[in-house]
């Protein structure tokens, strides 16, 4: 079963062609990690993927065609996307972040603030463990209290991705989720993605570090200028001549 | 000494009482800029719709309690209405429409005469218990009931920004892009506090018509929205605790140099500018040495980035 499929996907910017008629599927429970030379229209592919670009072409998410849906709505189907720059609420604390997520509270709508506040209390007890479960696993629970804005970069990558993890969505997007990470980290990272996998949760991944993208991907897209220029699985992939030219380099 | 205490209370009181209907007021533009970021310029219009509609339906037969309930909800309403074209937008079409609309509605108050009496303004309208407490002592009353509605609504709206609903708002404040890609509806939060903020006004709108027994379309001139937005600034944006302190401290200033008018050579007019001047010197200092204000956390500073 496909989870997402883009057909034909477009979006330029004036005459850049960020994305140029690109089509991908992704099998529900796998890892497909993207990769491409930079300015080779992965980020734009997220960004009309998650709503927060309008482009020409037909996405279909859990068989909802999302491609005229605002962020938002994509969000509620069970999509959540990080990204490259993280942007964490620097004026909340950390654990303020992360309680922020799930979309499941009673306690968001005015009226359950006045007429069910215990349900609000229990639930906010609920939400700040798992909170802290996440941060624990990411390794910054001594910076519950912090103001986010006091968090160096790579805290704030690990943060975003704790952040979307609150939400136990169907598939999530991850933008360069090692870029900064310190290499014991992005390992755990890189077990848990596949552990989440497991559980049947999808990724699409974009990344830069090869090694760590072919390992835990089932299937690698390629991107240049735009278009795919190659899909497959990872083990293809590092062999195709073409990529290694124009992305991964060395002797071919 | 006695004599001292007798013109000294009831200046208080007075104080006391502009002070709590300004509090009220900037609570509602607290909570659309504090905590949500929506830059409202027409805030005085809301206090304007509360004020002319509790007074025209009072007028027109309705008790006094609902009548000041029509007030509240036609505020809110207009809130709505405002905000469902604007919303969508970047943050500052929201202050340009807002303080167009103020105007034009006071324009409205001041030509439809066959409505509002325009520029004669009305009065002779009810005063909330008017028959049962004796004249001398009904300021004193008023502050008892302003002061016990300005807790009310504290308790409310800190009970709101505290809960899931208000951490939404802060999310929003800062960068809208995060609670979009989580599924949060930005629209409809920036809608809901929008309506609340206005309705709150319009709260205050009826309690500043009970006060001052008189409406007039130029009660509601836009310096009354800036009036605001300095008491925000000055007592910590985000803060309703300093929402309130700051209006205390706004409205004591403008009383105060009112006093000392007999002490300066200014006339009515100079003297109306010179506490402006005084009070951009005052608000330019606490820039410099406490940006974010009385109680605002340093952390939360609004305008940082
Ligand atoms: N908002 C925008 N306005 C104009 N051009 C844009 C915009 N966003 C992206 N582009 C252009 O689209 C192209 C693709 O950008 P994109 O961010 O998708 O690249 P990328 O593959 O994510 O690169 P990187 O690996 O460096 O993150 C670039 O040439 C970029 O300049
Ligand atoms: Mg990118």
């Amino acid at each position: 079963m496909d989870i997402l499929s883009v057909k034909d996907l477009k979006k330029h910017f004036g005459g850049v062609k960020a994305v140029d008629g690109c089509s991908i599927t992704i099998e529900t429970g796998t890892v497909m990690g993207l990769i491409g030379p930079n300015g080779a229209g992965k980020t734009t592919m997220f960004n009309l993927i998650s709503g927060f670009e309008r482009g020409v072409g037909e996405i279909v998410f859990k068989g909802i065609r999302t491609d005229n849906l605002s962020p938002f709505k994509i969000a509620r189907c069970g999509m959540v996307r990080t990204f490259q720059i993280p942007r964490a609420l620097t004026k909340m604390t950390v654990s303020e972040n992360l309680m922020l997520a799930p979309n499941t509270q009673a306690g968001e709508r005015i009226w359950d603030v006045w007429l069910r506040p215990k349900r609000v209390r229990e639930q906010e007890r609920q939400i700040r463990e798992k909170s802290r479960d996440i941060l624990e696993f990411f390794e910054i629970s001594h910076l519950e209290d912090e103001y986010a804005g006091a968090l160096s970069g790579g805290q704030k990558k690990l943060l975003e991705m704790a952040r979307a993890m609150m939400i136990d969505p169907s598939m999530m997007l991850l933008d360069e989720p090692f870029a900064g990470v310190n290499p014991t980290l992005a390992r755990k990272i890189s077990r848990y993605i596949c552990e989440l996998r497991k559980d049947g949760m999808t990724f699409l991944v974009i990344e830069h570090d090869i090694p760590a993208i072919t390992k835990i991907s089932d299937r690698i897209v390629v991107m240049n200028e735009g278009k795919v220029m190659a899909e497959g699985e990872p083990e293809e992939i590092k062999r195709r001549r073409d990529v290694l030219e124009v992305y991964i380099g060395g002797e071919g | 000494m006695i004599e001292y205490v007798d013109t000294l209370l009831p200046y208080i009181t007075t104080i006391l009482l502009i002070s709590s209907i300004y509090a009220i007021f900037s609570l509602g533009l607290n909570l659309e800029w504090g905590f949500t970021g929506l830059i409202d310029f027409g805030h005085v219009a809301f206090l304007a719709i509360g004020a002319y509609t509790t007074v025209m339906f009072n007028m027109s037969g309705f008790p006094l309690f609902l009548s000041v309930i029509a007030g509240i909800v036609l505020s809110g309403f207009f809130g709505l209405l405002l905000g469902i074209p604007t919303l969508r937008l970047r943050e500052d079409y929201l202050a340009i429409v807002m303080i167009g609309f103020s105007e034009v509605l006071r324009f409205i108050l001041l030509n439809e005469q066959w409505l509002t009496r325009g520029p004669f303004g009305i009065h002779g309208f009810d005063r909330p218990l008017q028959d049962v407490i004796p004249y001398q002592h009904y300021n004193t009353f008023l502050l008892i009931l302003y002061l016990a509605i300005l807790v009310i609504i504290y308790l409310s709206l800190e009970r709101l920004v505290r809960s899931p609903w208000g951490r939404v708002l802060k999310s929003i404040r800062e960068d809208e892009a995060v609670p979009s890609a989580l599924g949060k509806n930005v629209f409809w939060y920036r809608l809901q506090s929008l309506m609340i903020g206005s309705a709150i006004a319009g709260l205050a709108g009826a309690m500043l018509a009970f006060y001052i027994m008189y409406i007039e379309p130029n009660t509601f001139k836009p310096i009354e929205t800036f009036h605001a937005w300095i008491i925000i600034i000055l007592g910590g944006t985000a803060s309703n605790k300093g929402t309130i302190v700051g209006a205390l401290v706004f409205c004591t200033f403008l009383s105060v140099t009112q006093f000392t008018n007999r002490f300066l050579p200014f006339t009515a007019h100079q003297m109306g500018a010179f506490r402006m001047i005084v009070i951009g010197l005052l608000l330019m200092l606490l820039m410099m040495y406490k940006p974010e204000g009385i109680f605002g956390k340093k952390e939360e500073l609004a305008l940082s980035d």
